[in-house]
Parts: C-alpha cells; sequence; structure tokens
C-alpha cells in the first residue's frame, strides 16, 4: 500500500519541478532587470526537444541517459514510498553515475572535460549527503523515512548543522554559482554546455526532464527536515522549500564562478564544520 | 562581506521595472536623428539616377522607361548618401523601423 | 606502459569558433597536457569580406562609408582615420569645431567599448548580473549617441572635409547631464568588480607579460600600458587632442588585473575629456569644399579603443584609389594572447582571451 504514494513522486515530479524551473528562470531575470520568458517556458522546452532529431554519438548514450532517468526517479519514489533514505540516497548517486558515464561515452574533448570535473564535484557532495542520512537517523532513530516525519518535533531542532551543511551542497547540486563547475542552465562559459555538451534533440529532452525531477527531489529533501507528526508541518515543510529555491536563485546571481579547488575546500570545509560539530555536540549530549 | 552590495541590487532589481522593452509588443521611441529607412516623395522625383549611381551598397534601382523607383530596404545600410545628393530633395531618411524582409521584399514606388 | 604516459596526458582543445564566451569567432588549437595549457596554435579567417579590394570599386568620397562598416564598435576610428589620411593628402584645412565633434565622438565611442567590455569580462567568469548591469549603463551611451548622429554604432558623420552633421547646444547639455548620472553608477559597479575577492584571486598574477616582452611582440594599446610601456597615440595631438589635457594610464603589474585597471580608469578619463571638449568646443563651419581628386599618400595613426591602429592611403590623381591598408589592433595583440596563455590553466583561457579585447571583424576586414 505504501508503496503506491511513491507515484505520487512521479506524477507530481515534472509537473512541479517543469514549475520550479520556469520560476527560477523569471526570477533571475527580474534579478537582472530583465522581463524573463513566460512561466511555462521550460514545458515548451521540453516538448520542442522532444520534436527534434537526436544525433546520436553511440548507441550506449541513449541507454546511459536512460538509466540516469530511471534512478532518479527511483530516488523519489523510494523517499515517497517512506522506505529508506540511504538508499535514495546511493540511488541518487548513481543517476550521476550514469550522466557522467554518458558524457564520457561521447569521446569529445568538453564532454570528457565536463564529466571529470563531474566526477570532481561528486567527491564534493557525497560525503556530506550520507551526513545528511546520519542526521536523520541521530534525530529519529531510524533510517525509515515513515519514521523521520512521524516524529513529534522536525528534524531541524536537533540537527541545524547539518541543514546548513546540505544548503551549501545544494548550490552544487542544483548547479548554481558560484559551484556550478561541471555544467549550467545557460551555455555555460568555459565547458561550453558541460557534461550535456554532446547531447542532442530528444536525448536533451530527457536530461530536462531529469532536471526536474531532481528540483523536486531537492525540494523534498528540504521539506523533510521540517515535517513532524503535526499535519500541520506539511505546509511549513513546503513554504521552507519555497524559500530555499528563493535563495538558490539570490545566490546564483550574486557570485561570480570560483575554481574547482576553491569549491573543494569550501564544501569539505563547511561539512567538517557545520555537520561534523553537529554530530559532536549531538552525541556528547546524548553522553549527558 | 564584499558581496553584500550584489545581493542588495538583486533584490533591488526584483521589485523594479525591468529595463527593457519588450519590442514589437511595446512602443519604441526613436530619436530625431534615427536612420530608418528612406522614403521617397515620388511626385517630385525626377528619376535622374543620381541616388541609384551615388548608393555604395547599390539598393536602389531607377527605371525611367517604367517610372519606377525602387529600395531594397535590407540592402540598405542607412548612411544617407542619397538624400544628400538628391538634386530635387525627394528623398527623406525616415526615423522608424526598417522593415521585415518577407513582407516588404523592395519599395517601389510608381509615378503617375 | 611508461613510453605511452606522456603521450597519453596530451590532449588537443578546440576553442573556437564558435563558443558561448567569444564574442567574435577565433579559432585556437589549445594543446593541453592535464588542464595546463602547453601552447596554441591560432587561425583566423572566419569574417574576411575583403574591405581592401573594395577600394578599387567606390570612389574616395564614397568609401568612407565602406571603411567605417570594418568593425560595429571600433566603427567611428575606422571612419576617422581613413578621412584623415584623404584630408592629408589633399591638405585640406577642417575647421575646429569639426575637430572638436570628431574627438568628442571618438571618446564617446571609447566609452561604450569599454563598458561592453566590462560586461563580457565579467560575463566570462559566471558573473552575469554584472553582465547586464555593465551592458544597461552602455544604453545609455548609445542614447546619446544616437541622439547626436542618428545611429548606434555606425554613425556615419564622417566625410572628407569634415562633418556631416552638427550638433545642438540642448544636444550638448544633455551629454553633459547624462555623463554626471553614468560616471555615478559606472563608479558602482567598477568599485564591486575590482573589490570582489573572486575576481582578485583569479585574475591577480595570472597571465603576466613582462614590459621588454611585450615591446618585441608588438603590443599596442591597453594590453601594451597594463606591463608598465606609456605608449598612447593620442599624445601625437591628432584632431583636437593636442588642445585637451590628459596622461596615459599606465600600469605596472603586466597581468589580468592591471589590464583590467587600465580599461576602467580608461573609461573615467574618457568622460572627462568629453567633458573637456563641450567646454572648449568653438563655434563655427563643420566642412569645408572639397575639389579635385587625391594624389599621393600618407599614414595615419590613431588610437582606437583597443590600441593603436594605421591607416595607409595611396591615390594616384583618379576617382578611385590604389590602396588602402588598415593594420588594426587585436591583429597586433594576437601574438602576446599566445605568449600569455602559455603555462595557464584551461577555465582561464576564455577570461585571459577576453582581456586582450579581441575585435575579430577588424582583424580580418
Amino acid at each position: 500500500m505504501l508503496y503506491l504514494l511513491g507515484f505520487i513522486f512521479v506524477i507530481l515530479g515534472p509537473l512541479c519541478g517543469g514549475l520550479l524551473s520556469g520560476i527560477d528562470r523569471v526570477f533571475s531575470a527580474r534579478m537582472q532587470r530583465r522581463q524573463g520568458p513566460p512561466l511555462l517556458q521550460p514545458f515548451a522546452d521540453y516538448v520542442k526537444f522532444m520534436k527534434k532529431k537526436s544525433y546520436i554519438i553511440n548507441g550506449l548514450q541513449t541507454f546511459l541517459v536512460a538509466g540516469h532517468l530511471i534512478f532518479i526517479i527511483l530516488s523519489g519514489w523510494i523517499l515517497y514510498a517512506g522506505q529508506d533514505i540511504l538508499l535514495s540516497i546511493f540511488s541518487l548517486t548513481l543517476s550521476e553515475m550514469f550522466l557522467c558515464m554518458a558524457a564520457f561515452s561521447a569521446s569529445a574533448p568538453y564532454s570528457n572535460m565536463s564529466a571529470q570535473r563531474e566526477l570532481m564535484q561528486m567527491a564534493c557532495t557525497e560525503p556530506m549527503l550520507l551526513m545528511i542520512a546520519i542526521g536523520f537517523y541521530l534525530s529519529s532513530g531510524s533510517f525509515m523515512v515513515t519514521d523521520i516525519i512521524s516524529q513529534k518535533t522536525p528534524a531541524i531542532l536537533h540537527v541545524p548543522g547539518f541543514f546548513l551543511g546540505f544548503l551549501v551542497i545544494l548550490i552544487v547540486e542544483l548547479r548554481k554559482s558560484p559551484f556550478d563547475v561541471s555544467t549550467s542552465h545557460h551555455a555555460h562559459q568555459e565547458m561550453v554546455k558541460g557534461v550535456t555538451t554532446d547531447i542532442t534533440g530528444s536525448l536533451m529532452g530527457i536530461i530536462e526532464l531529469s532536471e526536474w525531477y531532481e528540483y523536486f527531489l531537492m525540494f523534498s529533501y528540504v521539506a523533510l527536515y521540517f515535517v513532524s507528526s503535526n499535519p500541520a508541518s506539511i505546509i511549513l515543510g513546503i513554504v521552507m522549500g519555497c524559500v530555499v529555491m528563493f535563495l538558490m536563485t539570490l545566490v546564483d546571481n550574486t557570485f561570480p564562478r570560483v575554481r574547482w579547488e576553491r569549491m573543494l575546500s569550501v564544501c569539505w570545509a563547511t561539512t567538517l564544520v557545520f555537520a561534523g560539530g553537529n554530530l559532536l555536540l549531538l552525541t556528547l549530549l546524548k553522553m549527558f | 562581506m564584499a558581496f553584500l552590495p550584489y545581493v542588495g541590487m538583486a533584490l533591488k532589481n526584483l521589485f523594479s521595472k525591468p529595463a527593457t522593452e519588450s519590442f514589437p509588443a511595446g512602443e519604441r521611441e526613436y530619436t530625431d536623428r534615427y536612420r530608418g529607412h528612406i522614403e521617397n516623395d515620388i511626385e517630385k522625383c525626377i528619376l535622374c539616377g543620381n541616388c541609384q549611381r551615388n548608393c555604395p551598397s547599390g539598393a536602389i534601382k531607377v527605371s525611367k522607361a517604367d517610372f519606377t523607383w525602387e529600395i531594397h530596404p535590407f540592402s540598405c545600410v542607412q548612411c544617407s548618401k542619397c538624400v544628400e545628393v538628391c538634386p530635387v530633395k525627394c528623398l527623406s531618411m525616415v526615423n522608424s523601423f526598417t522593415g521585415i524582409p518577407s513582407r516588404s521584399p523592395a519599395r517601389r514606388r510608381q509615378r503617375s | 606502459m611508461a613510453v605511452n604516459n606522456n603521450a597519453k596526458k596530451i590532449s588537443v582543445v578546440p576553442f573556437g569558433p564558435q563558443h558561448p564566451v567569444l564574442p567574435e569567432p577565433i579559432h585556437l588549437d589549445l594543446v593541453l597536457k592535464d588542464e595546463k595549457v602547453v601552447y596554441a596554435l591560432p587561425s583566423i579567417g572566419f569574417v574576411h569580406r575583403g574591405l581592401e579590394k573594395l577600394v578599387e570599386k567606390r570612389d574616395y568620397e564614397q568609401f568612407v562609408l565602406i571603411a567605417e562598416r570594418t568593425c560595429g564598435i571600433c566603427s567611428f576610428g575606422h571612419g576617422m582615420g581613413y578621412v584623415e589620411a584623404i584630408e592629408k593628402i589633399m591638405n585640406l584645412d577642417i575647421p575646429p569645431r569639426a575637430k572638436f565633434l570628431r574627438t568628442m565622438w571618438a571618446e564617446l565611442a571609447r566609452m561604450h567599448n569599454h563598458l561592453m567590455w566590462l560586461g563580457l569580462q565579467a560575463d566570462a567568469f559566471g558573473f552575469e548580473s554584472l553582465f547586464m548591469e555593465c551592458w544597461r549603463l552602455r544604453e545609455k551611451v548609445l542614447d546619446m549617441l544616437e541622439l547626436t548622429t542618428g545611429g548606434r554604432v555606425i554613425f556615419s558623420v564622417n566625410k572628407v572635409g569634415g562633418l556631416r552633421k552638427d550638433v545642438t547646444p540642448e544636444m550638448l547639455e544633455q551629454i553633459l547631464h547624462t555623463i554626471d548620472d553614468l560616471e555615478k553608477e559606472c563608479r558602482v559597479v567598477t568599485d564591486t568588480f575590482l573589490g570582489d575577492p573572486d575576481v582578485l584571486s583569479r585574475m591577480k598574477g595570472v597571465g603576466v607579460l613582462t614590459p621588454g616582452r611585450a615591446e618585441e611582440l608588438g603590443c599596442c594599446g591597453p594590453f601594451l600600458r597594463a606591463s608598465g610601456v606609456k605608449r598612447d597615440c593620442r599624445m601625437l595631438g591628432y584632431e583636437a587632442y593636442g588642445e585637451l589635457k590628459f596622461e596615459p594610464i599606465v600600469s605596472y603589474d603586466g597581468d589580468c588585473y592591471a589590464r583590467c585597471v587600465v580599461r576602467i580608469e580608461e573609461l573615467y578619463q574618457s568622460m572627462d575629456l568629453v567633458r573637456q571638449c563641450i567646454a572648449k568646443m568653438p563655434g563655427g563651419d563643420i566642412d569645408v569644399k572639397v575639389k579635385g581628386n587625391p594624389n599621393g599618400e600618407y599614414m595615419v595613426r590613431i588610437e582606437q579603443p583597443r590600441g593603436e591602429a594605421l591607416y595607409y592611403v595611396k591615390a594616384n590623381g583618379t576617382r578611385f584609389l590604389t590602396r588602402y591598408r588598415n593594420r588594426t589592433p587585436t591583429y597586433a595583440n594576437i601574438p602576446g594572447l599566445i605568449e600569455t596563455i602559455k603555462g595557464a590553466e584551461l577555465a582561464d583561457v576564455a577570461m585571459m582571451i577576453l582581456t586582450i579585447d579581441p575585435c575579430i571583424s577588424c582583424t580580418e576586414r
């Protein structure tokens, strides 16, 4: 019965993710004093991508891009079906690997270099993502999402440090400046379009779709910090999700891109300080 | 914190009117001297062909036999040379949009 | 295994001609070793239009319009250089008002060029909001140009013997007013750009060119002045520059940051020069009558926004010229660019190409 709840993600994902993506573009444009595209532009773009002919570089690429989409959907499905959060995070990592492999399989210079940078990016974000799962375990005593959301107090009160660390790597996950070293939403300045340089046509449409799923998945992770057994907390979760997404757009328009060495040091420093510090505090509190 | 002015700028811009105009949905105000396209007052034209000889891009074609004067607006580089060399001053540079190629292949004026 | 390792590490990455960061098409084959550039091989020729040949088909008065359209941004300089060469051959003495107006328009062109360059430089960093802000300020300069000349980037006001259009005192008042507002807004933008720690970390000490090497390679313009060589063609005193007070802006570091500083300071210097021009503007005619055809040869050097440009004209007494040769600043700066790219990281190549302010349409005519 619970497994059917997972399909909420599969259906809501494109709709909400596309809407979030559209709102992000309009807000970005207004912050730059431009008018910006219409709100539903991402959907129009998707339709256009699917109509185009894709120049398939090799047959392997189709399989890898499809794998990328399937594992993102699986990641969100696990979350919404109330299952193990660690599995959800592992599935997310696997889908990133599929994207990297799709870029490597193109054997073109810019794709290869961006894929190497993407791997570097994963080395920055993986520790913190695992810490998130550990944080939820510490606040609720189990890895299952059904237990996490049925606690008396929301997880944010126990593990605020983990939340702050998550916000920093969320910038990397959502591909926003200052940490958009491997690919970004507009034609990237150094690596042309990054990992998706050699992906065209309907395959690019599938990548767009998986980006929307990723947006909605991150939104859900943020909301998970605020949901507790009180039904009104779901509204709080949604509001905080929207606030965090707005913050991401603001950060995107405020900072220039940094070199990957700096991104590595900033991400690891915040992981150690915020998540590590919070972990230490909780362990000490449990001892006394 | 070095990025604070930018944050202030971004938030202020969010609540101000966009600096861009949505042309052609909105109006575009041209200044008086703007070089848009060439118009010919055909009744005054004597079809001497001076403008055709002096045009650097060959956009004007004058035919004395058919009484026509023709300009291809997208070959025109808006230099106003024809306006200067016209002996009867029938040509003028109008300060509005040059034209859309599919709808204005050549502007023909026939003299009665 | 060990034999193949070196060969495997070297890769050749094609940079351009279509690349989101480049304003104009230039092709560089970057030979990389582990994301560090070992050598760069340039190829140009994507926008060659054969404009120098066209001088045999259009008479010397009409050719001003063609010379102006060599490039969209350095357009006024090209027109001015060509017309000066012809005037010197024919020994025409143009009235002082025409000289001052030409100087004013040349400085306004320099302002809009540097603002455009600043926006592109910010964009190369991923700083989109600053890019949009600079170009919004540039629109104000373009509005002033549209008000006085009728065109935003191609002015068509130069002619052999003077100018085709005059300006009214109200227009000059409006220009002064706009420049005052513009200066305040530009200060905010440039101070934050130059003070940003991310920008500093990426530009300081990167792409250093020593003064001796820069002169050896034949660089010119702000690229050269940022390496400490004090050379500015405006000091030669052509047009009305002899009567204006200014000093060339020089920086002694020779890195990318120094080039940014030099151009930004030149922006403010241009605003000051426009104010001086308007204050000293004489009255009178704007053109002299031109009789006959030119016969002889002459070479003119002017300071374009991007550097020193040479104009050589050879005439033989007929309406058509024999030869027109234009050596543009970017053509001279490309060897300097190749030198600075060696040893740089791939991520910095785009930014370094933009610090020379490339104008490939001028380079290839």
